[in-house]
């Protein structure tokens, strides 16, 4: 078995390089009922952070707290737009737009009660950040800490400046 | 899968995706927290690993989860998890503009909030119910959609699956959209799960055929927001302990409702349900096993979910199951969220605000009683049995600085041990915790937590702490420790303490720690599963490309 999976992890590997990376095609509501097909983010011309977060995950919301400092400048330079993929269960997703509103936060935020988005990206532990530019995922990172928000908008700079 | 694989260097209109996440646990005796002699038979090093890999050409996505819990799960998992075999495979065409979806294989999904039907995964729960068959959605304007689906449920590895088949239906429709309406929002649905257990020799001449409905409704306007949702179980038999109770017959049902207001810096929601004899499971002996088998629906217990240590040592389990021998049928309360910011420059709110949430829940018992004639159990509707779980919590974040913020916390808990876990007291706790992080030099963080429990019971009082320190953004370290030295039985007097480390670059991460485990609930999503007490090395490693 384990060679198996050594020899799959290779392969795999060989191939990630030389392929595309795009979004998955997946529906998903805002929390305002409005449906939203992800695909579609590959049309946007500005840059698109696809941020994977839940009102129980702490170093989410201070990710999404440091970045709400700053979201009003990085869209003045780059038209950025950032999209806050909630993964909250049925138990807590009720809690998502008290939290959000009382944040005061300018996010588009998604609703993603059933993991579909979560599992076609195979993320395991929020939260976790995607940069896309022009349909294409340019960056991916796993975790919070803190500095990791300058390291995101860098990203974006770059890809924007191109 | 292996040609999939090499079609992807020629073709470019292809991409695959690949996830891999590995769970492993090397236990150790130590001076307190021994193996039990069953467990060290099988072996001490544990593993749990999860490869998935999809490929995408087109419409077109093949994929496929192959698990390994070689050479055995992590203790406390399904014993039907085991060596390697595929988990899910599937095979989908998902044409977006003629709105087309469908997937044959393996599948996930829920309707409305899962209190009727839920098919997903939790790895850490080790709950995987997928469906084996067919599932089609099609997309109707941008106002409705129609979901129709059927198969076989998983209950053990990929093609371990239950002995019945299920039926499901999900008509949604978003009455704004389709009568243009500008300011205010109404959707709602209707689902139907049908179910129909493979005959035998110990179900002959019942019934097996059963069916469940459930419609749900939500609405909007400005910032106030109202829903409710209502699911009808058939009748069916009542199983309890895994057994068949053939002469006991009863129906289940269930009340969702959902309410909130926001403007700007504030807002407030309120839940309420009142469950009876709500879990499904695709086998009437599956309701209620410890390894969360089989369940069809999700019942997760509406309380909040807390960050800190203590403050999940009690903690409430929804009641929606029949136990038949003590006459309980389900649950009825609610809970309540209210958010508020003290805006900046304000006297409480300082130069960078601060940040006040207050929540409570209240769940308790359905008045039932035996009616001996129609041998059924009968539940009031409104009104409210023995309690069973209490909890008021008023938490403050505050940002000192730029660079330094806090929370603080109190936490107030009732809880009815012997009617949710069939221990004997009930407990009263109270917990206070804090916590503070300070952050310097570009990309170093280090943060301190301290909490302290009160109990009047059971295990009586706990004290607790966690150090962690981010050298940079690759690396993390931490301690932290929970003690119980309030207990009356000075054995059972134990640090649990916890040491470790984790590396992140990109998309993977890679974590090792030593220490010990308390026991009791690991609760996700507000689904739980015991873990027994646990001594050793951890490593877990996560990975996406």
């Amino acid at each position: 078995m384990n060679v198996f999976l050594t020899l799959l992890l290779f392969i795999s590997s060989f191939v990630a390089n030389a392929q595309r990376n795009e979004l998955p095609s997946v529906v998903l509501k805002d929390i305002d009922g409005k449906a939203l097909n992800i695909k579609d983010l590959s049309k946007e011309e500005k840059p698109i952070i696809i941020n994977f977060w839940a009102t129980w995950c702490g170093p989410c919301l201070k990710e999404l707290s440091a970045i709400n400092d700053v979201y009003d400048e990085w869209q003045k330079e780059t038209g950025v737009k950032l999209i806050a993929v909630s993964i909250d269960d049925a138990k807590s997703v009720k809690r998502v737009k008290p939290l959000v509103n009382g944040k005061g936060w300018d996010y588009q935020v998604l609703l993603d009660s059933n993991h579909e988005l979560k599992r076609a990206m195979n993320v395991v532990n929020p939260p976790f950040t995607v940069v896309v530019y022009k349909g294409e995922i340019i960056y991916k990172h796993t975790g919070y800490t803190q500095g990791v928000e300058k390291e995101l908008y860098k990203k974006v700079k770059a890809a924007v400046s191109k | 899968m292996a040609v999939g694989i090499f079609l992807c260097f020629t073709n470019a209109y292809s991409q695959i995706r690949v996830g891999l996440e590995n769970n492993s646990q090397l236990y150790a005796d130590d001076k307190k927290i021994k193996l039990d002699p069953v467990e060290v038979e099988k072996g001490r090093f544990r593993s749990n690993s999860y490869l998935k890999v999809d490929y995408d050409y087109k419409n077109w996505s093949f994929g496929t989860q192959l698990e390994s819990y070689a050479p055995n799960p992590i203790l406390n998992y399904n014993p039907e998890f085991s060596s390697f075999d595929i988990g899910t495979i599937y095979a989908r065409y998902n044409n977006y503009q003629k709105g087309l979806d469908i997937t044959a294989g393996h599948f996930y999904d829920q309707f409305g909030s899962g209190l009727l039907f839920r098919a997903w995964e939790d790895r850490q729960l080790g709950v995987n119910n997928a469906v084996f068959g067919l599932n089609a959605k099609y997309t109707i304007g941008t106002w409705g959609k129609a979901t129709v689906l059927g198969g076989k449920q998983r209950t053990g590895m990929g093609f371990d699956l239950s002995k019945s088949v299920l039926f499901g239906a999900d008509f949604s429709v978003s009455i704004d959209e389709l009568l243009d309406w500008e300011s205010h929002t109404l959707n709602t649905g209707f689902s139907y799960l049908g179910r129909k257990i493979d005959d035998n020799k110990d179900n002959e001449g019942l019934n097996n055929f059963n069916s469940n409905y459930a419609v749900r409704a939500d609405y909007a306007v400005g910032g106030f927001y109202l829903g409710a949702e209502y699911v009808n179980k058939g009748e069916d038999y009542v199983s309890q302990s895994g057994f068949l109770i053939p002469y006991a017959q009863q129906k289940g049902n269930a009340l969702l409702i959902n309410s909130g207001y926001f403007e700007e810096g504030m807002s407030i929601d309120i839940n309420l349900r009142r469950i009876e004899n709500i879990q499904n499971a695709s086998e009437r002996e599956f309701v209620g096993n410890e390894y969360l088998t089989g369940v069809l629906n999700y019942v997760p217990a509406l309380t909040k979910q807390y960050d800190h240590s203590l403050q999940n040592i009690y903690v409430y389990q929804a009641q929606g199951s029949i136990n038949w021998l003590e006459e309980r049928s389900g649950e009825i309360g609610g809970q309540f969220d209210f958010y508020y910011e003290f805006p900046k420059e304000s006297t409480l709110g300082g130069t960078y605000g601060t940040n006040l949430a207050v929540n409570g829940s209240y769940w308790a018992a359905l008045k039932t009683e035996m009616n001996y004639d129609t041998e059924q159990l009968e539940s009031k509707y409104l009104n409210f049995g023995e309690k069973y779980y209490r909890d008021f919590g008023i938490e403050v974040r505050k940002k000192w600085s730029k660079n330094w913020s806090s929370i603080f916390m109190y936490l107030d808990q009732y809880y009815n041990m012997a009617a949710i876990e069939g221990k004997f007291e009930d407990v009263n706790a109270q917990i206070l915790s804090a916590e503070t992080t300070y952050q310097f030099l570009e990309n170093k963080s280090v943060r301190l937590e301290a909490q302290h429990l009160w109990a009047d019971r059971d295990k009586k009082n706990w004290v607790g702490g966690t150090l962690e320190f981010a050298y940079n953004t690759n690396w993390t370290l931490f301690a932290s420790d929970m003690y119980n030295y309030g207990n009356d039985d000075k054995e059972k007097r134990i640090h649990y303490y916890n040491a470790g480390a984790s590396f992140t670059k990109g998309t993977t991460r890679v974590s090792a720690s030593y220490g010990r485990q308390r026991g009791g609930l690991l609760c996700v999503g507000g689904v739980c599963r015991y873990v027994p007490e646990s001594a050793g090395f951890s490593l877990s490693l996560t990975t996406n490309f």
